[in-house]
């Protein structure tokens, strides 16, 4: 009954006044910025990780973890009543909950989006705690060959994943490798695309690189729509869903748990994959397609388990593999770096207190995020009445602190800005940012552990199709760009992200 | 009678430069080159709380990381020469990085001078459980009889546990193979599973996986055994003639600095780190207060920097 030794002493961890009120803080913040349209938990991770710095390891992952896990609720209450993503994971909840809200039933939505998301926390929870400690066993027999083959799928799934062009993805993908590898090399000590700026010797933080990419460029977009912004606020009647809303929603509840939380694991996935993905299996499973678009509650109910399953399972490979399947998890694993904790597989085992601890506040999150999204939805509701001119300035000073705190440098306030512009653009010319982010955090582990692996093998390269987990991996890469390649995939792609 | 000499040498002090008279008389900053929460942080800010309540004045610890610690030392170095501004140096940032580094933007040994040495880290070679090599005579025989193919790992080309090994390479003669890792975790891993023959670590970061039996201490780098590993020999004692290096901790300072401020802020630290209670803090990091009296420690910096460039120069590790 090791699991309950476990389980205790994560609760005992999690409930202590400190960490209660971090996570508290966490999903409180989390629901805030999912309610808010404009900025995600990337940007809002990156804003408050300087923050993290003065508190305890543990807090601080209870409370970042809280905010990805708090706005895959906050999200949809946006997605809803305004028909507009409060973040990306809540694209599709406009869909079908937006018609709901229409039809005068934005309650019931807003409660089975709810109760989902509460359901998909609690077995993305148990999956953790199941999954989590035989993978750091699979994980000492990582060397560097197979470190190296699992990120090559990590990236080759990034770019197939990617919405839009796969010729886009793929070229974001190595603009984030180079912008990634700037900086002093590590094996021979060489400047990198530095150009002679000495700032640029550390490389570029990652804070600077999330806040200007997925936050000021962001809100350069919503100001230029500004005009054409006006909020209609769908009103809420009952909260309460019929009898048959209930049972139509049961198995989409229990699909999109499953579908996010394998999702959330593989690298290049997450939150948003899975509620596309999510909402592609319910329509093609529904008896009547059609409904799709006019208010199917299913098209909400999957979708909003899935992304809050995802949002929690993909800490698995951060803190199994040390690698992290998706930006906000890389921000997360930056903010244990920062602490002298090294995400890997010797937190379950060194540390059981913090891994333990964030398991369990997990589910005390998920509880304080029912309250908070339930009976006090109002609260949020209210939120969505101020103007976006009043807005929007404290959104750009708390990011300006934000990649001011990281290394009390002005620099890092001016990539902010060149990576808002440069984010802006991208966005314009329909570049999706993520794969870049994803490049950039594990381009230089990748070259790392490639450089490594042939170290070790004295030159010898046929290391990587030696080792039987390295080669098997590779091929699921090779078999992923095949599949890209051919047309029929490419067709079927487009159709799917079309929806 | 100390506090009468000290009342003299601040009389004669106040005779010749009246601005140091009543030194401290505002707050003194330490800057750490390092990342906050680090081993440099957490001994610049024992410092300041200890000296803070002493002279019941303030002390701030700025963090001023980047360039492997020349970022912040650079400032310092470069600081009114007042005692205002303080460096809370390590072996590798002030030490390795002059030789290190191609261009520097200060000079060391004109611009620095170490007022105190604070404290010291014991390194420690370990290898994988299953490892052929039980002993260091082991190890170099393994190594002597296939050049090049033992490898080890480092936090990092040019780290102090970089150069540690390239000592043991050095004064043994033997061809082993570098592999640098960023930090010491993801690199002990590599060690546990055997795909990397040895480290030289930090002692704090291995001594419980020594005890745990997932590593093997062959020998410590110091010339005393580490208080945690009383049964793991020092290099000497394994048959490395000369071998001495330890990871070391102290407060430097701009070279310009008043002998009389230098002489108070000496005197003070070295009181603070003969307390009991220090010894006990430190030795919860794995490190052990060094008191050295001012003359001592600036010629003890000197003898780093040879000692420690040295190493670089034989290692060939560069940085732009």
């Amino acid at each position: 009954m090791e699991l309950i030794d476990h389980l205790i002493l994560g609760f005992t961890v999690a409930l202590s006044p400190q960490n209660l009120l971090y996570c508290f803080l966490g999903v409180t913040v989390g629901t805030l910025i999912g309610v808010l349209p404009g900025i995600g938990p990337l940007a809002g991770v990156a804003m408050l990780l300087p923050l993290t710095y003065v508190l305890a390891p543990t807090s601080a992952v209870i409370m970042l973890a809280g905010i990805f896990y708090g706005a895959q609720y906050g999200g949809s209450i946006t997605s809803i009543l305004v028909n507009m993503p409060g973040d990306a994971s809540a694209v599709v909840t406009c869909i079908d909950g937006h018609a709901m809200a229409r039809q005068g039933r934005a309650g019931p939505a807003l409660a089975i989006s709810a109760i989902g998301s509460f359901f998909a926390g609690c077995v993305a929870t148990l999956a953790i705690m199941l999954l989590a400690p035989p993978l750091t066993t699979v994980a000492l027999r990582f060397g560097p060959a197979e470190y190296f083959a699992l990120m090559t799928v990590g990236l080759v799934m990034a770019i197939s994943l990617a919405q839009g062009d796969q010729l886009k993805g793929c070229a974001m993908v190595v603009l984030g490798l180079v912008l990634g590898i700037t900086g002093t090399d590590v094996q021979t000590g060489t400047l990198r695309y530095t150009f002679g700026i000495a700032k640029l010797g550390d490389g570029i933080d990652l804070v600077s690189v999330a806040i200007g990419l997925f936050g000021l460029s962001h809100i350069i977009l919503n100001l230029e729509g500004a005009t054409r912004r006006h909020l209609e606020l769908a009103k809420i009647k009952s909260l309460m869903p019929s009898r048959e809303e209930f049972s139509a929603s049961a198995r989409p509840i229990v699909r999109g748990t499953i579908l996010g939380s394998i999702l959330g694991v593989l690298p290049g996935g997450g939150a948003v994959l899975s509620s596309f993905a999510s909402y592609t299996l319910e329509k093609r499973l529904a008896r009547d397609p059609s409904r799709f678009g006019n208010g199917a509650i299913e098209g909400v109910a999957g979708p909003e388990s899935a992304n809050n399953a995802a949002s929690q399972t993909s800490l698995v490979p951060l803190m199994t593999l040390g690698i992290p399947p998706n930006p906000v998890i890389a921000l997360i694993g930056g903010a244990l770096i920062v602490q002298g904790v090294i995400p890997g597989p010797e937190i379950i085992s060194k540390q059981p207190d913090l891994f333990w601890g964030i398991v369990a506040s997990m589910w005390i999150g998920n509880i304080m995020l029912l309250i908070l999204n339930l009976p006090l939805v109002g609260i949020w509701v209210s939120l969505l009445r101020i103007p976006y001119q009043m807005l929007f300035p404290a959104i750009i000073l708390f990011s300006c602190i934000g990649a001011y705190s990281v290394d009390n440098s002005t620099f890092a306030v001016w990539l902010c800005v060149v990576f808002g512009l440069l984010g802006y653009v991208l966005l314009k010319l329909e570049f999706e940012p993520g794969p870049l982010l994803l490049g950039f955090i594990l381009g230089p582990m990748m070259e790392e552990n490639l450089r490594r692996a042939m170290l070790l093998s004295h030159g010898d390269a046929t290391v990587f199709v030696r080792e039987p987990i390295s080669l098997v991996l590779l091929l699921i890469a090779l078999g992923l760009v095949i599949v890209m390649a051919l047309p029929k995939a490419r067709d079927k792609r487009k159709e799917v992200f079309s929806e | 009678m100390k506090r009468v000499m000290l009342a003299v040498a601040m009389m004669l002090g106040l005779g010749t430069i009246p601005a140091h008279a009543a030194y401290p008389e505002k707050a003194i900053k330490i800057v750490v080159p390092y990342a906050a929460g680090g081993t440099a942080d957490i001994f610049a800010r024992f410092v300041a709380e200890r000296l803070g309540t002493k002279w019941k004045n303030e002390f701030i610890v700025e963090v001023r990381a980047g360039a492997g610690g020349n970022i912040g030392s650079d400032y310092v170095a470069k600081a009114a020469p007042d005692g205002y501004t303080l460096l809370l140096g390590t072996s590798g940032s002030n030490a390795v990085n002059p030789t290190l580094y191609k261009t520097m933007p200060y000079k060391a040994e004109k611009d620095l001078v170490l007022v105190a040495l604070v404290a010291e880290t014991a390194n420690v070679l370990v290898t994988g459980p299953n490892h052929p090599g039980n002993s260091i005579e082991e190890l170099v025989a393994l190594a002597r009889s296939k050049p090049g193919k033992v490898t080890y790992a480092s936090s990092g080309n040019g780290s102090v546990l970089h150069l540690s090994s390239v000592l043991l390479a050095n004064k043994k003669n033997v061809q082993i193979l570098h592999v640098p890792y960023k930090g010491t975790a993801p690199a002990l891993i590599d060690v546990i599973a055997g795909r990397v023959d040895f480290m030289i670590a930090n002692g704090p970061s291995v001594v419980g996986d020594i005890k745990g039996k997932k590593l093997k201490a062959l020998a410590a780098t110091t010339s005393k055994r580490v208080a945690a590993l009383p049964d793991v020999p020092t290099m000497m004692e394994a048959g490395v003639e000369g071998y001495d290096l330890s990871s070391w901790f102290g407060v430097l300072a701009p070279a310009r600095i008043p002998d009389e401020v230098r002489l108070k802020l000496n005197a003070a630290i070295r009181e603070v780190l003969a307390e009991p209670t220090t010894r006990e803090r430190f030795l919860a990091l794995g490190a052990e207060p060094v008191p050295m009296d001012a003359e001592t420690a600036r010629q003890f910096f000197l003898s780093e920097l040879k000692k420690w460039g040295d190493l670089v120069r034989a290692s060939g590790a560069q940085v732009d």
